[in-house]
């Protein structure tokens, strides 16, 4: 038996050869792809993938679930990893050989390298993990993927599936810190936040999180930090928005927070001060910072009344002709809606 | 304003037929979604309205058959199966099909829109059994899997099962109300829509839950003011400088997400707010020098990136003077955003597809 597990991704078969080749095979019939009509946008397949594919269509025939399967679906898998077919009848081939499933992990996690945007090498991995359920080493092996690939959609969803799948309080225990580290590399990494997000507020309350009031004065004391660090990060900003939203708390409660950060000039008085409540923004921050300034006329929005619209289309002015032209249109559409408020 | 780049339609149009007359093995990849890179080909063919120029009543003919020719039935009903690539010569005639071989939804609803492009008259569409495909396919959950019996879920498959009971103007196949809670398990607190519940607001989802929302027919709105506003908020907030649209806050701007933002938008009545003459420039500096359209300057085209990119611009124009020497190029029939075609080919699908109801 070949060894499944080398950190080579070049197929097996340039080793041993094509299935049509190998004497251990030869008890097989080969199936080829089966096409009347003149096919629309044909592959020129590799003869290796033709070969596999030909000798795979052949075993699903017959039935045969082996280990010679596994060899196999892997050849196909390395040549093709979106051939769901072949991710499928492998799996299959696992349970009914009763194969060892830490084995596969281990072919799983070099293939997740090599075909990190592949949707089916994570469908694979959560499948097996079903059935080991033992999903504590699964946070180390996603931080390190994450390593290559920090925003990678796939494993981050695996994270979120095998968090609340397995809602283990071993498993949440460190999330908060991995948070951290996730964020202390790239504060504007919005994968990071919205795990944050889905962490804190998303999945139901844990042993020492019964406090929501606490909860919720450390993730804003945590979430103006960051902006405090850089400023203009829409993540951050989303985040804070997220936090009171989610609590149904208003916008005026970080008022004195966001003003700064909304001004054009900084207060150069205040920034020795270390004011956790309401940390300044970063010295020599491009001011105003656009998410403030929009920010700031929610707040005005929201007060209402002649004076309050006033304030906030200002400010929806200043972003629509200054500071965030890109969305003009969508400010003077809100400067719109508010007036209309007024006028009614 | 005089210097506005031209769309290069002709090697827009030729691109795709390259690939569908061959893919070389480096494109061994899509051997399991051929039929959808067939699709977005054909579809864009039909968005820059050259398919009866450029191609002949023979190459028309041979796509229908090779889509038909996907079509198999089964234990779990009928629908379309991405190619041939793992079905065997028959060992019988009209063999079921086995349990590696099945339709698949996402394939199913490319082929409907396929054929509606190619004019066909779906004659030959089984309808019941498509019925039956999609009953067999949806979850405990309210969601959809791509095939049936499968674990492989999440919201595109959902919207191609809407997408269908649309065009065959039939819902009884699915229960409606447990998927659209599953859309709503989907729902970020940033104002869009993750792929599955808990996940990351991204911009391909979201077109995928608003424009589900909208293909269900009620009476009511579905989202409540505060919901719509946030996430057009999320939407319009994902334009870059650039003029193009990313997929996640703080990502890079990819030709794609100018058609699922400016779709959805376009679906919540929001259009106007899309910085339009930005978007088509990002579009254009996307444009491959040999023909194609990538997912952003310098990157190498494919098909999908091709289509997306034509139907973004059925929907955004640069607004040209009608005397700009470029202004002809950017001219596009509208598009129906729901079903995402051509709004002729949209109107030939929702005639055809139904067949004569008893």
């Amino acid at each position: 038996m070949p060894t499944l597990t080398s950190s080579s991704t070049s197929s097996l078969g340039d080793v041993l050869g094509l299935y049509s080749q190998r004497q251990e095979w030869s008890d097989v019939t080969p199936l080829p792809q089966y096409e009347e009509a003149n096919p629309a946008a044909p592959i020129f397949y590799s003869e290796e993938y033709k070969d596999a594919t030909d000798y795979f269509r052949g075993i699903v025939r017959t039935g045969e679930k082996s280990q010679r399967v596994l060899e196999l679906t892997e050849t196909i898998i390395r040549l093709n990893p979106a051939h769901y077919s072949a991710w499928q009848y492998r799996y299959e081939t696992l349970l009914a050989i009763n194969a060892p499933l830490d084995v596969e992990l281990k072919l799983m996690d070099e293939l997740a390298v090599s075909f990190l945007k592949t949707y089916q090498v994570w469908h694979h991995r959560r499948l097996l993990l079903t059935i080991t359920r033992n999903p504590a080493p699964e946070l180390a092996f996603i931080a390190a993927s994450l390593k290559v690939d920090a925003k990678n959609y796939h494993t981050w969803s695996y994270r979120q599936w095998l968090l609340a799948f397995f809602n283990d309080d071993d498993l949440w225990a460190g999330e908060l810190d991995f948070v951290d580290a996730m964020l202390a590399q790239d504060v504007r990494n919005n994968s990071a936040w919205h795990h944050r997000f889905f962490v804190v507020f998303q999945s139901g309350l844990r042993e020492g999180e019964t406090d929501r009031g606490r909860v919720i004065r450390r993730e804003l004391t945590y979430v103006k930090q960051n902006i405090s660090l850089v400023a203009s990060n829409p993540s951050a900003w989303n985040y804070l928005r997220g936090i009171l939203d989610a609590n149904h708390l208003p916008y005026t409660r970080v008022e004195e927070f966001v003003k700064p950060y909304a001004a054009s000039t900084q207060d150069t008085s205040t920034t020795d001060l270390v004011d956790l409540e309401n940390p300044p923004p970063p010295r020599g921050a491009e001011l105003p910072c656009a998410p403030a300034i929009e920010f700031l006329a929610d707040i005005f929005e929201k007060e209402g009344g002649k004076d309050g619209v006033r304030k906030a289309s200002e400010l929806w002015r200043s972003l629509a002709d200054e500071y965030d032209k890109i969305r003009k249109k969508y400010w003077e559409y809100r400067i719109r809606e508010a007036l209309q408020t007024v006028q009614e | 304003m005089a210097d506005f780049p031209s769309l290069a339609r002709a090697g827009h149009a030729a691109h795709c037929l390259r690939c569908l007359s061959a893919l070389p093995s480096s494109q061994t990849e899509v051997d399991a979604s051929r039929l959808a890179l067939a699709f977005y080909c054909i579809g864009s063919l039909d968005l820059l309205g050259v398919l009866q120029e450029k191609t002949t009543p023979t190459d028309r003919e041979s796509w229908r058959e090779w889509v038909w020719e996907q079509q198999t039935s089964g234990q779990h009903g009928s629908g379309f199966k991405p190619s041939p690539f793992m079905t065997a010569p028959p060992q019988a005639p009209g063999e079921a099909y086995t349990n590696y071989d099945t339709p698949h939804i996402i394939m199913t609803y490319t082929a409907l829109l396929s054929l509606a492009i190619l004019r066909d008259d779906f004659s030959r569409l089984d309808r019941p059994g498509l019925l039956r495909f999609i009953r067999s396919c949806q979850r405990e959950n309210g969601s959809f899997s791509t095939v049936p019996g499968s674990n492989e879920t999440d919201l595109r498959t959902l919207y191609c099962a809407f997408a269908i009971s649309c065009m065959l103007d039939d819902w009884s196949a699915i229960d409606k109300d447990r998927a659209i809670a599953f859309i709503a398990s989907c729902r970020s607190y940033e104002g869009g829509y993750g792929q599955a519940p808990f996940c990351e607001a991204q911009g391909g989802t979201t077109y995928i839950a608003i424009a589900s929302l909208h293909l269900v027919p009620r009476t009511s709105s579905p989202l409540t003011p505060a919901e719509r506003q946030l996430t057009m908020r999320w939407l319009v907030h994902n334009q870059a400088d650039s003029g193009g649209f990313c997929g996640r806050t703080g990502k890079d701007a990819d030709a794609c997400y100018c058609f699922w933002a400016g779709a959805a938008l376009q679906i919540l009545g929001a259009k106007d707010l899309v910085q339009s003459r930005s978007l088509t420039m990002f579009l254009a500096k996307c444009q491959f020098k040999y023909g194609g359209i990538a997912k952003a300057p310098g990157e190498h085209p494919d098909p999908y990136h091709t289509y997306l990119s034509l139907a973004a611009l059925s929907m955004y124009s640069p607004n040209l003077e009608p005397n700009h020497p470029s202004a002809a190029s950017w001219r596009f029939d509208p598009l129906d955003p729901l079903l995402n075609a051509r709004e002729e080919t949209s109107q030939w699908a929702r005639k055809h597809v139904p067949g004569h109801k008893v």
